[in-house]
């Protein structure tokens, strides 16, 4: 059966050499935040607005770039990670993928409707944050869990 | 639905490896099969069939519980 929008099995590997760095700098950029000037650039931007400030459209501002590199490569990481097919895409793999991207849409947008009862002012803006990348982890977790269980069954049999 | 995916293997010592492999799909969807927690696609079944040589009926049967939604 043929699986469409999804990147050859090779994509997968690249995948975690996104993702692993970008998540290292991720971790980086939640202890230092702001304070490693060496990522401080002249960039263009859209839309800014620094707080107690007015707001800028399609200007030149400086700006640190380390949660800009980390976050574009963590998504397109875990992209690549999710969305690679597997040395066997078959179509029972694409039925466990289907339900793990249910599965970890659900939990996704729970765990956000909890958030949006239950955190309030700046802390919301930290669960924002995370969830940018928070669904594309839950569904690796939860497709990789049901690929080794399908496997570890093999096993079982023989 | 039932299936005698497993008796078909045994008649012709095949393992459930060399039937992914014919069929071209991984071996943890042979097992999910014969197992009865993946109902196959139409076209699977039918070269599944092919593989064994047999009718479609032969090898995969309607249950009972299959006509309820």
């Amino acid at each position: 059966m043929k699986t469409n929008y999804l990147f050859s099995n090779r994509y997968k590997k690249v995948g975690w050499f996104l993702f692993i760095p970008g998540l290292i700098l991720g971790i980086v950029f939640l202890i230092c935040e702001s304070d490693i000037s060496f990522f401080n650039f002249k960039v263009f931007s859209i839309a800014e607005q620094a707080i107690f400030s007015d707001a800028n459209f399609f200007s030149i501002s400086e700006n640190n770039v380390l949660d800009e590199i980390s976050s574009i490569l963590m998504i397109t990481g875990a992209l690549l990670i999710a969305f690679s097919k597997e040395k066997y895409e078959d179509e029972f793999i694409s039925k466990i993928r289907l339900e793990s991207l249910v599965w970890a849409t659900y939990i996704n947008y729970a765990i956000l409707l909890l958030a949006i009862i239950f955190v309030h002012d700046m802390t919301f803006l930290w669960v924002l944050v995370f969830n940018m990348f928070t669904l594309l982890i839950f569904f690796l977790i939860r497709f990789n869990l049901a690929l080794t269980k399908s496997k570890n069954q093999i096993s079982d049999e023989e | 639905m039932k299936n005698s995916i497993k008796v078909e293997r045994a008649k012709n010592n095949m393992t459930q490896a060399k039937l992914a492999e014919l069929v071209k799909v991984s071996r943890q969807t042979i097992n999910a099969i014969e197992l009865g927690k993946y109902n196959l696609s139409t076209i699977l079944a039918l070269k599944i069939a092919h593989v064994f040589n047999q009718s479609i009926h032969v090898i995969f049967e309607l249950e009972e519980s299959d006509w309820e939604s």
